[in-house]
């Protein structure tokens, strides 16, 4: 067969030939280096920022502005197009379309007309919803199985290589089905808040979940058996667990709280009546936090590089005019990416090392003509 | 046929530097099998052309950011073999739109008698398709396909091994 392919003969294949080293030839004696740093946007910035680093130099450790950009939105210099990412792992974005998956390589592909998409545990696949069907999709959008169940909302997936299940809420309940589409049955909660739950990395099946009132439970859900809840917490918007299933982090409207094994809030990050939290994450290393706070119509990414009790550790990353509304981490935990909607562009901010930053923009049209949601960048290798 | 690693990483790094003989050097080696990998999976002379242009420019944009630690081949193949599944995607997609609405069908690949291997590999779908290129035409192995286009190596097996028995049955 492979001697049959390769003598086919393909109608035109020496002129496409000549054709195409025509186009390419010519793409390559117009194009320019890419830069090696990022200029900011007016020259004058160049001197705001040189004289933030100042400051930071002068300021305690660990509130360094990092970087900064006034007035005007967005990182001049940034690409024109998404040519690949800077580091391994596949990016998951959902825009108005449906999910699309992107590639190292800056491929990318929408898998469909789905919504609420996440990974699977290692990145294997995905899971999103559409008004009355769960289904489990390859990376590549063909369907792997799908459940027809009215009103799913929230799907997210967890477990173990070999042992996994998806938890979805449907209509006020909590729903678990196993990861292969069997065994759909209710999951230890009737009635639970508009929050996405949260898996426990590991084997145990063990899921977070908030109920009304702001209260977070643990249970093992293939016993139905509670293992932990939480104090009272005011108007959570989202948990997640720390990669070793060590901690919970929970963001509310303005609070950002971790949670230990036990449920007790371990790290309170904020003071009270901090300004909004719009995304938090914790680094694939498990032992930093990013976080994003809009104040007076500009965002900052915030990094704790490590938990500990005092408020002082954060570090100012990046700020900007406007709305950073997604956050991910790379798998390596080298650089966060953040999605700055009024700029339509995202950032590439190093989290460590010498100071650089990489964007790209023109985001909305790469995706179909809405700005997309960040949805998770998976997985290393 | 391409290079060895050293001369593919000296044309990249010349390429790099601004030297357009390299860079035709690459071209010359690796569009044979970009451009036939495309056709057979989209099965349209024109569409393979564009989607191997698009993938060699999709490099000249690239090329200062391209770690010269890496194969340049399966970089340029997943855009290569992605794009050809997404354009054969959005072409039966098309297909079905316009049979709803009662249009003509679009015409059929421009095959002949005379290959039928290339013409029972058009009756597979996209994805088969591609599976069946990776492993055919550009000789990557089942791992190497799964990382390329990002699914489990065991979709890549059961894609490979239903492509085959279709392919038998047809022939």
């Amino acid at each position: 067969m492979r001697r049959e392919l390769e003598h086919l003969e393909i109608p035109d294949e020496h002129e496409a030939r000549l054709r195409t080293w025509e186009v390419v030839r010519t793409a390559f004696a117009e194009r320019e280096p890419a830069p090696r740093s990022v200029r900011l946007v007016r020259p004058v910035l160049v001197v705001a920022a040189l004289a933030t680093l100042a400051a930071a130099a002068l300021s305690p450790p660990g509130r360094a502005v990092i970087d900064r950009v006034r007035d005007a939105i967005g990182v001049e210099d940034a690409e024109e197009a998404l040519f690949s990412l800077p580091g391994e792992g596949r990016l998951l974005v959902e825009s108005a379309d449906g999910p699309w998956l992107v590639q190292p390589d800056g491929s990318k592909r929408l898998l469909g007309a789905y919504r609420e998409a996440s990974w699977s545990p290692f990145g294997r696949f995905v899971v999103g919803a559409r008004a009355n069907e769960l289904v489990a999709l390859e990376p590549d959008g063909d369907v792997r199985w799908s459940l027809a169940r009215p009103d799913v909302r929230a799907p997210r997936w967890g477990g173990t290589r070999t042992d996994t299940r998806i938890a979805y809420r449907r209509g006020e309940g909590l729903r678990v089905v196993a990861g292969n589409g069997e065994g759909d049955r209710a999951a230890c909660a009737d009635v639970v808040a508009p929050v996405a739950p949260a898996w426990r990395p590991g084997s145990r099946h063990v899921l977070a979940f908030v109920a009304p009132g702001g209260v977070v439970h643990a249970y093992a859900t293939d016993r139905c058996e509670l293992l932990w809840r939480s104090q009272a917490l005011t108007d959570v918007r989202a948990l997640e667990w720390s990669p070793d299933g060590s901690m919970l982090l929970v963001r509310g409207e303005r609070s950002l709280r971790v949670l230990d094994a036990r449920g007790r809030v371990r790290f309170d990050l904020l003071a009270r009546q901090a300004a909004p939290v719009l995304a938090a994450a914790f680094s694939p290393a498990g032992d930093a936090v990013a976080f994003v706070q809009l104040a007076g119509g500009r965002s900052t990414l915030w990094l704790v590089p490590r938990l500990r009790p005092d408020r002082s550790a954060a570090r100012k990353l990046f700020e900007g005019t406007g709305a950073f509304t997604g956050l991910a981490w790379s798998p390596d935990g080298s650089r966060l990416l953040v999605a700055w909607r009024e700029a339509d562009q995202w950032v590439f901010v190093r989290t460590a090392g010498a100071r650089r930053i990489e964007a790209v923009s023109r985001i909305r049209a790469q995706f179909g003509g809405s700005f997309p949601r960040l949805a998770g960048w998976c997985c290393a290798r | 046929m391409a290079g060895s690693g050293r001369d593919e990483r000296a044309w990249v790094r010349g390429a790099q530097a601004g030297s357009a003989s390299d860079l035709e050097a690459l071209f010359r080696a690796h569009w044979p099998r970009a451009y036939r990998a495309a056709y057979l999976v989209v099965g349209d002379a024109a569409a393979a052309e564009d989607i191997a242009q698009e993938a060699f420019l999709a490099a000249v944009r690239s090329l200062d950011r391209f770690d010269r630690r890496r194969p340049f081949g399966p970089w340029l193949h997943r855009i290569v073999v992605n794009r050809a599944i997404d354009w054969a995607r959005a072409r039966r997609l098309r297909a079905e739109a316009e049979l709803t609405d009662l249009l003509p069908a679009p015409p059929e690949p421009d095959r002949t008698e005379a290959e039928p291997l290339a013409a029972r590999i058009a009756e597979l779908s996209p994805e088969h398709r591609a599976v069946i290129v990776l492993r055919y035409v550009l000789e990557y192995t089942p791992g190497e396909i799964a990382r390329l286009l990002g699914v489990p190596r065991g979709t890549v097996n059961s894609r490979l091994r239903r492509g085959l028995d279709q392919l038998k049955a047809a022939l």
